[in-house]
């Protein structure tokens, strides 16, 4: 067991990640709005843990709340998340239609320009040496597992509430659920804040995690790769992004013997599991439903 | 702000604004059929660019499968880029029958659509970089034969240069607009284009074979992605097989900027961030990428539709 914590338990971390990043997408995704904006808030949060982790002028907030500075910073990543994503969110959802994706694209590219630019992040560089929050990096199982535990917890409650059944109105047919007096506008930005806000905090407890943060982190391609593990799992099953996370994260290990053709059989795995597996790997369990 | 100024940057944001236009163009022909955005328009893009690079300079150089490897001929630069763009038009074909196709027959959620386009993205991307490489390739100066490689006139006393590449940027890709809208509003296979957009169902009951109109769209769309990816390429050189995402990316900023689905707006939104680009003061320089996803906020907020995109009733 130690041996397969040895040589597994940084993937088995990065799964639990991945996976939060990934239910990040499904919160939108409930609400029939496609984001790829999940990965922008990462970078953000990481980023706003990085700083106040490292910055001078955080010091004395050092000195002075010891370990309460690493909730502080979830807190400030939650925080910011949140005022951001209803500034990006809400004038691309008064559209139907793939006008969120688009915006969250400029969304992404425009940080990494600003972040790059930007003294206090360390532009091209990044930040090093941020203060790790255990000794071990397994132990980092302490952050994220809890989290994925309440967002599970969360979706299953928001799925029996108001809120989460208004969502779902809106994925399967706007117009007649604004017609039944729905806020589709306001329920649609609800459920792609609460995915922001939570890749802002995965973000924040990733960068002690890393240890270093820098403009890599939020590139165009990662952010497909959340959409990937959702759809892959199934956008439909609140299992679905953690399925599509496990599988998603583990397959380049599995793959590392063929080096360099992997990344060309990653590509064929996402066109080929669309094809055969519309509702995902969840949607395989779900059984043949009308 | 001299009228020298002025003209230069006028020069340099109309040659890439040019380009950028016929490469969102792609995004458009694609969108307006069938109402879905092709995610690899972009390696279409970078796949062009190789391809004309491998016709006309003959090998790839220190990395990737095909080092050393020297193709028996070489072409001269104009046929280079017009096989090149022809095979970025086959390659477009085939991102149609592997990414869209499949998903049609079985009417799958829109979303997939998306993944599996990035899917064949992914694939060509990585195939490019395993065959030829990572590394940075750029075109031999004379690549444009014994063109001079700037024309330098006067203007008010200050000199303004053009380089010869632009002057090829901008009319290939006005040559190109041209083709196209005589395709399109000229030619009987033009107007059953158009019906195939307007409704595909009343379209096949007219005898148009739809099936045989998207894949003609998709060789089109694959051209001009191609083509412009070598049009840039030979401008700024090939910085690797992932230089066509930045681009791939962008252009989707000139359709919405445009209007979804409207030509003129795309060919409008490509030259209004060319120029925006060029006209960026110095200091902010640095800002430049941003240039194009800043004005698609701004459109979001102030006119949704686009610039030149109509607004359509849904019905129930």
């Amino acid at each position: 067991m130690a041996a397969f914590f040895d040589l597994y338990g940084f993937l088995c971390i990065m799964i639990l990640q991945q996976a939060l990043l990934g239910y990040s997408l499904y919160f939108p995704l409930m609400a029939g709005q496609l984001s790829l904006a999940s990965i922008g808030f990462y970078s953000l949060g990481g980023y706003v843990a990085a700083i106040m982790g490292t910055h001078p002028a955080f010091e004395a907030w050092r000195a002075t709340l010891g370990w309460l500075m690493i909730p502080l910073e979830w807190l400030a990543a939650l925080l910011l998340s949140v005022v951001l994503a209803v500034a990006v969110g809400l004038p691309a959802l008064r559209l139907r239609g793939i006008y969120l994706a688009l915006a969250t694209i400029a969304f992404v590219q425009v940080l990494n320009v600003v972040v790059l630019n930007m003294p206090i992040a360390g532009g091209a560089v990044g930040i090093f040496g941020i203060p790790q929050a255990f000794e071990s990096r397994f132990a980092y199982i302490w952050f994220f597992g809890p989290l994925l535990l309440l967002t599970i917890l969360f979706t299953l409650r928001l799925e029996r509430s108001a809120a989460g059944r208004n969502f779902m109105a809106v994925r399967e047919d706007e117009l007649a659920a604004g017609a039944m007096g729905v806020r589709t506008t306001a329920n649609k930005v609800l459920a792609f804040v609460i995915g922001c806000a939570l890749a802002g905090v995965v973000g924040a407890m990733s960068a002690p995690f890393l240890n270093t943060w820098n403009a890599r982190q939020g590139t165009f391609d990662a952010g497909v790769a959340c959409l990937a593990y959702v759809l892959i799992g199934g956008s439909r099953s609140k299992w679905g992004p953690l399925l599509g996370a496990a599988l998603l994260v583990a397959l380049p290990e599995v793959l590392r013997p063929l080096k360099d053709s992997r990344l060309i059989l990653n590509g064929m795995v996402l066109v080929l599991a669309c094809v055969y597996m519309p509702r995902g790997i969840a949607g395989l369990f779900a059984g043949r439903r009308a | 702000m001299t009228l020298a100024w002025f003209l230069q940057n006028l020069l340099n944001g109309l040659s890439m604004g040019s380009v950028y236009a016929i490469f969102a163009l792609g995004y458009t022909l694609v969108f307006s059929i069938l109402g879905i955005i092709n995610f690899a328009h972009g390696a279409v893009f970078t796949l062009g660019a190789y391809l004309t690079y491998l016709l006309s300079v003959g090998q790839f150089g220190i990395n990737g499968l095909l080092a050393g490897w020297q193709l028996p001929f070489t072409l001269p630069f104009p046929l280079a880029l017009l096989a090149g763009a022809g095979l970025s038009g086959l390659a477009g074909m085939a991102v149609e029958r592997l990414a869209f196709k499949p998903l049609r027959a079985r009417q799958a959620d829109a979303l997939l659509a998306l993944v599996s386009s990035l899917g064949v993205a992914l694939i060509l991307v990585n195939l490019i970089q395993y065959l030829f490489g990572a590394e940075i390739y750029s075109y031999p100066s004379d690549v444009l034969g014994s063109l001079p490689p700037a024309f330098i006139f006067k203007v008010g006393g200050k000199p303004v240069a053009v380089r010869t590449v632009q002057i090829v940027l901008f009319v290939v890709s006005l040559v190109m607009l041209a083709a196209l809208a005589w395709f399109i509003h000229g030619t009987k296979a033009g107007k059953a284009l158009r019906a195939t957009a307007e409704n595909q169902d009343t379209a096949s009951l007219l005898g148009i074979n739809v099936d045989a109109f998207i894949l003609g769209t998709f060789f089109v769309s694959g051209l001009l992605g191609g083509l412009s990816g070598t049009l840039i390429g030979v401008s700024f050189g090939l910085s690797g097989p992932y230089f066509g995402v930045a681009y791939g990316l962008k252009a989707l900023a000139v359709i919405v900027l445009g209007g979804l689905g409207s030509i003129p707006g795309a060919v409008l939104g490509g030259l209004v961030i060319g120029l925006g680009e060029a006209f960026l003061p110095p200091d902010l320089s640095s800002y430049k990428e941003a240039v194009a996803y800043a004005l698609l906020f701004v459109i979001l907020l102030v006119r949704p539709q686009g610039l030149l995109g109509g607004t359509t009733e849904q019905k129930v």
